[in-house]
């Protein structure tokens, strides 16, 4: 257990110090460090998944309090927790099933006695079912709360004793097993999230096309490199995406892949906009509305293109996805990073004093990292899954997370 | 043009159905008409349309929430002295004293039945905190516990007769008949799954309908935390009409200590919005009235815009009092967000296409003067807000954008 307090100490301090920049970097340490703490979880007998989710949540809830920007991490937690709840489902259902078949083969004689386990196994499955659903229009009625289903599966089995404490054993290591199992699965979806992106390429990118980026996303490298191998040719207009200027460096990469690359200006977007048969951009998340949180001036060029009618994709890897609502955005989700990007230590130095003026200067440098593209402007969303409406992203949203895990706060009894 | 459209033809079939026309002046009185003698919401025969066409919903929500005029008082008393029955809609005390006589009383219906759900509905539907849909399963859930069925076929069937009659005493009201389906699904889906005894699945069918007041409180708290999110410190909100839902939202804002100020629409013919600002006031909440043509007027100061619903439709979009259309255009134009707050047993499966593609909910409207003969008035209380001019709904189900409606009631029905 110390030996993971250290690791998780670590993290918390790389991401408060903005150490591992990117989505993907931390989301891929994310997922890792959960993997480390579930394994070296030590298993009670009873409610493991509780004990596992308590676990995850203490640690999710340092690593979102510690770069709260980085929606990324959060997601990973949720997906986690998502999977933990998954894999106990199923593994209580199999149970259930397993045993309902032997209840119904040992008694023959005590014929009222075994309908009884039968039906009440096929009740709380269907409703334990239900219960990792969302909650729909369907469970309205039939509403049972949560706590009372989970304790029950134990207690009502009193018939075989000694076969249900073996099984239990197994099923507690079973169901670790099987959540790292699956956590694995996450860091490889995480990993190939780029090639499963990039595979979808040659359908949206035709011949003798002009396409128009902003900055540099790797996900939008590997996309527009994907289709240049299946040897479409187009044209690709970048805008250098100030004040970083990454637009140069991916100008770069495309001509070293033999791509007819034009470096424009932010400010020239609207100007060259007519010229463009598609904007294809990366994003730092995407929010349960659709709306898209993407680096500084993409907001820019979403409204170019919805004033010229130019379709406006954006491609992201679904560890990207966030269960969250937008509200707020301003405030909430943009990070305010240092004005010498903007300006060189010196040149203002003297309007910048913070000493004189009774310490509120007459100039302020601001330098925004993030843009809130509200979901009107989307026109399709490219994922590992496929390509998708911005209004579908809540389908996508109940697949990968579950309800109670919107607000990641661990729970103060245990 | 207005002529040849599918509306007028309606307009123009309603009118001859009815031979005598709503509304002639009085020339002995002063005051405005009167509703029709004829009109009696508390018939003891299950008359199929007793109403003609005013809306007993809207009758109650006025009740509940309005500032009742003096002029519409005396209104009432004229009908009381001319009227056979009493109007027991137009005077609530006597309306309830009349309802509990029937419940006690056994043989209390003209109709020829001992229980009558109508009698039972219009009971619950009066105390002003329990929404409409909550009246109208209580009544079944009634209905349930008075039948001598031994089968559950035959507990449907009677069900069925008793939603129908529900149905058809108001047409007007979606959560009513929202409401009726919903539990009319829920008996059909339980009786097909567990239970064997058929005590056991009255008792149960019983007990949900009479918790299901209880979910509809839920609900109202759910939204509010999920509402009042959105809510940031120094928002102006723009209310219309008196929402149960949202005012719940305001509170728990308000209590929450966020600082907001809230405009309010005064809502005409019922003037809610007067009844919804002093409830405002008395929470603490800065308001400011506006009659409804100030709207656009006030719009650009106005951050976000919140109403409740009568109902939601299968498209996302709403149905609620007369006026929501019209603020919801305004503030798309202006881009403002439309937030919706909904309970998720409002979900209708209706899919108007336009605004006449309703019911006809009308409510004679108090001008304050006479009106002469050949002028007509448009005295519908409803309108429909389609789903492009909604931003967010706010329901028990979770925050959804109005795409998700329709997979929800898919999920239902189908």
């Amino acid at each position: 257990m110390p030996d993971v307090q250290a690791l998780v100490n670590d993290f918390v301090l790389k991401l408060k110090r903005r150490k591992i920049e990117g989505s993907h970097a931390s989301a891929r340490h994310t997922a890792e460090l959960l993997r480390s703490v579930i394994s070296h979880q030590r298993m009670r007998q009873t409610n493991q998944a509780g004990a596992l989710i308590d676990a995850v949540k203490a640690v999710g809830e340092q690593l979102i309090a510690a770069n709260p920007v980085e929606l990324a991490v959060g997601n990973i937690v949720r997906r986690v927790l998502h999977i933990i709840r998954e894999e106990d489902l199923s593994s209580t259902a199999t149970a259930i099933e397993g045993l309902g078949l032997s209840a119904g083969s040992d008694d023959d004689d005590e014929g009222q006695y075994e309908d009884r386990p039968a039906l009440s196994a096929a009740a709380l499955a269907a409703a334990a079912r239900s219960t990792l659903r969302a909650p729909s229009l369907q469970t309205l009625l039939g509403d049972i709360p949560g706590s009372a289903v989970t304790p029950q599966p134990p207690s009502s089995w009193g018939d075989s004793e000694g076969k249900s404490k073996s099984d239990k054993n197994l099923r507690s290591r079973k169901l670790k097993h099987d959540v790292i199992e699956a956590i694995n699965e996450l860091i490889q979806d995480i990993d190939t999230c780029h090639e499963q992106v990039s595979e979808q390429a040659v359908e949206h990118i035709h011949q003798n096309e002009v396409i128009l980026t902003l900055g540099r996303s790797r996900t939008v490298k590997e996309f527009l490199c994907a289709a240049k191998e299946k040897n479409r040719s187009f044209r690709v207009f970048v805008a250098e995406g100030a004040p970083r200027y990454q637009g140069h460096v991916l100008a770069k990469e495309l001509v070293g892949k033999g791509i007819q690359t034009t470096v424009i200006t932010d400010s020239a977007v609207f100007a060259m906009i007519s010229r463009v048969n598609m904007v294809i951009v990366g994003a730092h998340a995407i929010m349960a509305n659709g709306g898209v949180v993407a680096p500084v001036g993409i907001n820019m060029v979403a409204l170019a293109a919805q004033r010229h009618a130019v379709p406006f994709v954006v491609v992201a890897g679904s560890h990207k996805l966030c269960p969250l609502y937008p509200h707020n955005s301003e405030v909430l989700l943009n990070d305010l990073k240092s004005p010498s990007d903007l300006v060189d230590f010196g040149e203002f130095s003297d309007c910048m004093d913070f000493g004189s003026h009774g310490g509120s200067p007459l100039l302020h440098v601001v330098n925004p990292a993030f843009d809130y593209v509200p979901p009107k402007l989307v026109s399709l969303f490219i994922t590992d899954t496929g390509g998708h409406n911005p209004s579908y992203m809540y389908r996508l949203i109940a697949d990968y997370y579950s309800a109670d895990d919107l607000v990641v706060k661990q729970r103060s009894t245990s | 043009m207005w002529l040849r459209s599918a509306s007028f033809v309606l307009d123009k079939r309603l009118q001859q159905q009815e031979p005598s026309s709503f509304f002639h002046d009085p020339r002995d009185s002063a005051q405005p008409p009167p509703p029709s003698p004829s009109v009696d919401p508390m018939d003891q025969n299950p008359d199929p349309n007793p109403n003609h066409g005013i809306s007993a919903y809207y009758q109650t929500r006025a009740e509940h929430h309005a500032v009742v005029s003096s002029d519409w008082l005396a209104q009432a008393q004229a009908a009381i002295g001319r009227g056979a029955a009493p109007p027991s809609g137009c005077w609530p005390s006597a309306a309830a004293s009349s309802a509990v006589a029937a419940r006690t009383g056994s043989v209390g219906g003209g109709g020829g039945k001992p229980f009558s759900v109508i009698d039972e509905f219009n009971y619950w539907r009066k105390k002003p905190d329990l929404a409409e849909a909550v009246a109208a399963i209580m009544a079944l859930a009634a209905v349930i516990r008075s039948s001598e069925a031994t089968t559950m076929m035959e507990l449907e069937i009677e069900l069925k007769k008793a939603s129908d009659t529900l149905k058809s005493w108001d047409t007007t009201s979606i959560s009513l008949s929202a409401g009726c389906d919903l539990f009319m699904r829920y008996v059909t889906r339980t009786s097909a799954l567990e239970y064997e005894d058929f005590d056991a699945a009255k008792l149960r069918l019983i007990e949900r309908g009479e918790k299901f007041g209880e979910i509809s409180l839920k609900a109202r708290r759910t939204i509010a935390m999920l509402g009042q999110d959105f809510i940031f410190d120094s928002c102006t909100i723009l209310v219309h009409g008196f929402s149960r839902v949202v005012f719940e939202v305001l509170k728990l804002a308000a209590s929450n200590r966020k600082l907001f100020r809230v405009l309010c629409t005064e809502g005409r013919p019922d003037r809610t919005g007067l009844r919804f600002s002093n409830e405002l006031a008395a929470l603490g909440v800065p308001v400011k009235l506006l009659i409804d043509s100030a709207v656009a007027y006030s719009m650009d100061e106005v951050d976000m815009v919140f109403v409740g619903a009568d109902g939601v439709v299968e498209s996302g979009g709403i149905i609620n009092m007369m006026g929501t259309y019209q603020i919801a255009l305004v503030a798309h134009s202006m881009n403002k967000p439309v937030y919706v707050a909904a309970e998720s047993y409002k979900f209708a499966r209706l899919y108007p296409l336009d605004q006449k593609d309703l019911a006809p909910a009308l409510r004679p409207i108090d001008f304050g003067v006479p009106i002469p003969s050949g002028v007509e008035v448009e005295t519908s209380a409803r309108d429909y807000t389609p789903p492009q001019y909604l931003t967010l709904l706010f329901t028990d189900l979770g925050v959804l954008t109005p795409s998700v409606v329709s997979d929800e009631l898919i999920q239902l029905y189908l």
